[in-house]
């Protein structure tokens, strides 16, 4: 049941093969170079400037072709998000960023610099707002949150059995693909939030209930698993269906 | 031109073909623009940084942890509602809308991992670590967290239950290590410098006693 890999997103990592050991190293400074410290110092102007929606930086940075996600690592990563959210929004258009690294550049990298695009990157997805669940009023929450108060109880129990079928369309969604189509158990409720499938792509915020879902790792995994192993995963109920009594 | 977006699972992906300027000159660039247009200004850009190189990182959490050990009453209560116990200590700021802890006791281990990003507990730990953020870890800890928990030098018994948790919503997650043994009567102070980050994220113990003797 498992979305072929060729079709998942570049950031949907859990359980994919071939990587080797973690570059572990228990003493990292906070940041490794002084760009890093100026990407992460950028963040709250980009975002006020840009992406105020919950899932919409994240959404930003899952859109990068593979290199621009992968090769300069997380703050590498955010500053080709931060450029992308930047052009969208008109705040930077893509000529006034090249003419500004070229100004920086010495004149030998100049003309690599302005020939090639900073970073490579799809676009939003067109999302059908039919297929997703419909929204519903909550109390404005006092200060920022994603949180919501839900009026409606939640449709699921702990210790329910559920599965969470593939997402009916494509665009952001925090529903990892290892999960999917796999029978889990809810082992907690967490608050009801805002709908990031749905804020993302600025279609209301349409608040679900949250909930741990537990997998028991062969599961998951089959014959591969480590025994003795329990990955949870939190998911927003509208993925989630009742798994049936025999699976 | 965006047809090889999707793909880029295997090891082999990484190696990008990208040319364009370092990302040092394009955060300048883009840094020199953003100042220009009023949209950001460089001593807050420079007090963000700071703050979180030296007020806020895992010190935070470790206190938390040093006081959950020593304090019996305020360690059930971290784990049935860590959101009221973190509002009670005043601890603030990003990334903490909801925060579940997840006790280490004998024959159940806990890590947290986030599969799809790289969620993380700011305000209690700081900024995460980069093999917290690598695709080594993201990939790997879900499908064979044994393998990757004794690889980082922490060899688990084989009875020991393994719990993931892959911070999929906006739930946060804060790992309350075991207390190492030798350490009755410690101030929270001197327990509290005991409590790794590592340990808080699941990869390693707490260290151990004799590790503060000098």
């Amino acid at each position: 049941m498992q979305t072929p890999a060729s079709e998942r997103g570049v950031h949907d990592l859990g359980g994919a093969l071939g990587f080797g050991p973690v570059p572990h190293d228990p003493d990292e400074p906070t940041f490794h170079t002084d760009w890093e410290r100026r990407v992460f110092g950028l963040l709250g102007a980009v975002t006020a400037a840009t992406a105020r929606r919950p899932g919409e930086f994240r959404y930003a940075l899952e859109r990068l072709h593979p290199g621009d996600y992968f090769d300069n690592g997380y703050y590498g990563r955010w500053l080709s998000g931060f450029e992308v959210l930047l052009g969208e929004y008109d705040v930077i258009d893509p000529g006034e960023m090249t003419g500004a690294v070229t100004e920086r550049t010495r004149p030998t990298e100049a003309q690599t610099a302005s020939a090639s695009p900073l970073h490579r990157v799809a676009p939003v997805a067109d999302r059908d707002p039919a297929l997703l669940p419909p929204d519903r009023p909550t109390p404005k929450p006092q200060r920022r949150s994603v949180k919501r108060e839900l009026a409606d109880p939640p449709r699921y129990r702990v210790g329910d059995h559920v599965i969470a079928p593939a997402s009916a369309q494509p665009g952001h969604t925090r529903l990892p693909d290892y999960v999917v189509g796999k029978p889990g158990t809810v082992v907690k409720l967490h608050p009801a939030e805002v709908l990031p499938d749905s804020t993302a792509h600025d279609l209301g915020e349409r608040p679900q209930h949250v909930y741990c879902v537990g997998y028991d790792a062969q599961t998951l995994w089959g014959a591969d698993a480590e025994p003795n192993a329990t990955v949870h995963v939190d998911l927003y109920e509208c993925y989630l269906i009742p798994a049936s009594e025999d699976t | 031109m965006h047809d090889d977006h999707s793909n880029g699972h295997g090891p082999d992906h990484h190696r990008g073909h990208h040319d364009a300027s370092s990302p040092a000159v394009r955060v300048g660039a883009l840094e020199d623009l953003l100042v220009g247009k009023g949209i950001a200004d460089p001593e807050r850009i420079e007090a963000t940084i700071q703050r979180f190189e030296h007020d806020i990182g895992p010190m935070v959490g470790a206190g938390l942890v040093a006081r959950a050990w020593t304090d019996p009453s305020l360690r059930q209560r971290l784990l049935a509602d860590a959101d009221a116990v973190v509002a009670d200590m005043d601890i603030r700021g990003a990334e903490i809308e909801h925060i579940e802890v997840k006790a280490n006791e004998p024959g159940i281990h806990n890590v947290v991992v986030c599969t799809l990003c790289s969620c993380y507990p700011w305000a209690l730990l700081g900024l995460p670590p980069n093999w917290y953020k690598s695709p080594e870890y993201r990939a790997r800890v879900v499908r064979e967290p044994r393998t990757v928990l004794a690889e980082m030098g922490l060899e688990l018994d084989p009875d020991t239950e393994i719990r993931v948790w892959d911070s999929s919503s906006e739930t946060r997650f804060l790992i309350l290590p075991e207390r190492p043994a030798g350490t009755d009567g410690w101030s929270v102070e001197r327990l509290a410098e005991l409590v790794t980050r590592d340990s808080m994220i699941g990869v390693a113990r707490a260290a151990e006693a004799s590790s503060l003797v000098s």
